[in-house]
């Protein structure tokens, strides 16, 4: 790596560790803002790097969430008297419970979504284009509805998991690094893998499946091992947020297909499909967005939110990242000799 | 040219300020709220939005907050949770962090006063809510939670007890009671079916029909066809104002004939103004009715409460004022008059304030449980009687006599 390269990313990891105590107010937005960035790379992973457009990760999110707090809660108490007791009863963690039942359940989210994500890629990767779409958004929208009648895990009241007994600040930061730690894992990981022949093959299933098959990729294993490892990030990020929510239920929190299900899409588009930095400059992008016009045009945050994908999808396809690598390829190392040459080499 | 408008209108600004009663001259408390503007919610969002404006209102024409020499107006800071749980937490965190508020006021339904009170209780921050009535919201322990309204169990206890009553009359038993039960899927309605299951287990009645209704409740004909068929004594319906809306408009359709039907929401939905005849005889269980006889010095009588904000609000002038307006009043009223004793900004000299509250308001009683539960107003349970809501039960406030069975459409 070049001197100005380890300069950029060291630059880039002070910002990360300094920025919750430089703006301490703001800790939970920007712990927001590292969710927004994994959905988003994790997203790309199918939708940008191999071409499988899924509207159902948000189905991992949420399952991440329940299987997090389901194994929080197991570890110290029965669930089922735990959810059943919404109308009485107390329940506290210990502080050593609470960090234990942290580490094992978001754990055990990631592994549990990989595992699903792998089953249920056996069905859905059949489907191709719109299908897949469609097909994985009937799957998150059916999951909501199941858990919300599953009274085991308190159906429609949802969950209310025991707090940190410590510093409130001090739970904040620890959600805060939660986030960025599987944040930068991710990111370090996905520029390696984008760099080998396992890059190359989800790439080429991307551009011409059947070639890719020709060429004898299998490309089912792919597919399906791309979708577990994104799965497993997301099921991991869903962990740690049913920590940060504290309370939480299944419709609206967990399974919110149209909030962070399509979030996650529009952050991509807008920053750049098919890119590693892309999903990260447009989740930054529209965690700004969001922020303002929530805050200041309230009441017409949902239009501004709808113009702005319009505006994406017909002017900018590419969004931001496809876009600069179109004007400013040298940005981006890829050499274009000078117009003039071109076009003075037919006169001779 | 700009300079002198600016100068005009500040002077007319100036003007008009003064016009006002002397309470322009208080200072500012700033209070902080999410509430429900947008979403499933929003129409009891503003309720509840409008029922916190009327009293603020009212009491700076009443001369503010006195504190000492001082006085003092609110002024909330409102932020819209869109009806979302995690939205409500993440502004509540906002809203202290940022906007440093001190004091906060509660948002609509108890899901949203769930994802927020972790928030308020880590910060130490009161909050007085008044649309929050699920039980689970008091056993946690919390101590910076305060709730001016009655907890969800209340809500259809009476009506269970008047089926009963009903039953015995007949010359039956409780046993012979059959009890059918359609709740939306979601916090507060689930814990309304959780009262009257405990209720009607304990008065041995059966329960028939146990539905949970999915949260987009447009829809709840399979269920009432179950009710044609298996006749129950009484059926409940529980699902915010659209539950009510729903169920009130194919009752009605479906010529549902059940002897008793109870419900909640029913003033919040504007049933007898929306669907006429087919509300009739139904019984709706309510936190507050202006027809009771609860007084206080800033708002008069309930009666009086009601005049005077239809008269604010002309968009309210022909319906019923929903309870969720006068509870949100409630919780403003109890800011003041804690804020009054405690005679300090301190938070936590106006929390320990709050907890000791014990006041007559034109709502009700208020006085707080150890949990922050208010233990000093008890449901009535109101029964739509050509067109008007009369109260039936419980006794010690009944101004009529319960129709039963329901005439449906009379």
């Amino acid at each position: 790596m070049s001197m100005q390269k380890t300069g950029f990313y060291g630059v880039l990891l002070a910002i990360i560790v300094a920025a919750p105590f430089l703006f301490p107010d703001f800790s939970t937005q920007l712990a927001t803002l590292w969710l927004f960035i994994i959905v988003a790379m994790t997203w790309d992973m199918t939708g940008g790097q191999m071409g499988y457009n899924s509207l159902g990760n948000i189905f991992f999110y949420g399952t991440g969430m329940y299987v997090a707090a389901v194994i929080a809660i197991a570890l110290v108490y029965d669930v089922g008297e735990y959810t059943g007791a919404a109308g009485g009863g107390r329940y506290d963690f210990t502080n050593q419970q609470y960090i234990t039942g942290f580490l094992l359940g978001t754990l055990g989210a990631g592994v549990f979504c990989a595992v699903s994500a792998f089953i249920l890629g056996y069905v859905l990767f059949g489907l191709r284009g719109p299908y897949f779409a469609i097909g994985t958004l009937g799957m998150a929208i059916a999951a909501g509805e199941l858990v919300s009648n599953w009274d085991w895990v308190g159906g429609g009241q949802g969950i209310t998991l025991p707090v940190y007994a410590g510093d409130f600040d001090q739970t904040k930061l620890f959600i805060y690094f939660a986030f960025a730690i599987v944040g930068v894992i991710l990111f370090i990981f996905l520029k390696w893998l984008y760099s080998t022949r396992f890059g190359a093959a989800i790439n080429a299933v991307r551009d011409d499946e059947e070639k890719a098959e020709a060429m004898g990729l299998q490309t089912l294993k792919y597919k399906l091992v791309t979708w577990s490892l994104s799965a497993f990030f997301i099921g991991m990020v869903g962990g740690i947020s049913a920590f940060q929510l504290i309370s939480f239920e299944p419709l609206e929190s967990a399974y919110q297909t149209i909030n962070l299900g399509i979030f996650m899409v529009v952050c991509v588009l807008l920053g750049g499909k098919g890119t590693l930095w892309g999903p990260i400059v447009g989740a930054i992008m529209f965690q700004i967005f969001k922020e303002v016009t929530w805050n200041y045009f309230l009441g017409w945050q949902w239009v501004a939110l709808g113009a702005l994908i319009v505006v994406t999808v017909v002017y900018f396809q590419d969004g931001l990242m496809g876009w600069l690598m179109h004007k400013k390829p040298e940005w981006f190392g890829v050499r274009v000799e000078s117009k003039d040459d071109t076009v003075a080499e037919p006169a001779e | 040219m700009m300079k002198t408008k600016t100068v005009s209108l500040a002077i007319g600004a100036l003007l008009a300020s003064t016009a006002i009663a002397a309470a322009a001259d208080c200072e500012d408390i700033r209070i902080g709220a999410a509430i429900s503007l947008t979403g499933k919610y929003a129409t009891n969002g503003v309720h509840t939005q409008n029922g916190y404006e009327f009293a603020i209102k009212k009491i700076a024409e009443n001369g503010g907050v006195k504190m000492g020499d001082k006085c003092y107006n609110f002024k909330v800071t409102y932020y819209d949770d869109e009806s979302k749980g995690d939205r409500a937490a993440t502004l509540a965190e906002r809203l202290i962090n940022q906007d440093k508020v001190q004091y906060m006021l509660g948002p609509y339904s108890s899901g949203m006063t769930k994802a927020i009170a972790p928030v308020t209780e880590k910060y130490k921050i009161p909050m007085i809510e008044a649309e929050g009535a699920s039980r689970s919201l008091f056993n946690k322990g919390y101590k910076y939670l305060f709730a001016v309204l009655s907890t969800s169990e209340q809500y259809l206890a009476s009506a269970v007890a008047l089926a009963e009553e009903k039953a015995k009359e007949a010359g039956k038993t409780a046993a012979d009671v059959k009890v059918a039960i359609a709740v939306e899927n979601d916090p507060f309605s689930l814990d309304i079916r959780a009262g009257v299951m405990e209720d009607s287990k304990k008065a041995g009645m059966k329960v028939v029909i146990d539905e949970k209704l999915p949260r987009d409740l447009s829809d709840m004909t399979a269920i009432l066809t179950k009710v044609k068929l298996l006749k129950p004594d009484l059926l409940v319906v529980s699902g915010h104002s659209k539950g009510a809306a729903t169920a009130v408009r194919q009752i009605g359709e479906q010529k549902i004939a059940a002897p008793m039907i109870a419900m909640t929401h029913c003033e919040a939905a504007d049933v007898t103004g929306n669907f006429g005849a087919s509300a009739n005889d139904i019984l709706c269980s309510t936190q507050w009715a202006e027809t009771l006889t609860y007084e206080d010095p800033i708002f008069g009588t309930a009666a009086n409460y009601e005049t005077e904000f239809k008269a604010a609000y002309p968009e309210y002038a022909k319906k019923k004022v929903p309870y969720q307006t006068a509870q949100a009043s409630a919780a403003i009223y109890v800011y003041k008059d804690a804020f009054e004793r405690a005679g300090s900004l301190d938070k936590e000299k106006v929390r320990d304030a709050i907890a000791a509250t014990d006041m007559k308001t034109f709502y009700g009683g208020i006085k707080f449980s150890d949990a922050g539960n208010n233990i000093a107003k008890p449901m009535v349970l109101r029964q739509i009687q050509d067109g008007k809501y009369n109260v039936v039960a419980p006794s010690a406030f009944a101004s009529h006599k319960v129709n039963y069975p329901r005439k449906p459409g009379s």
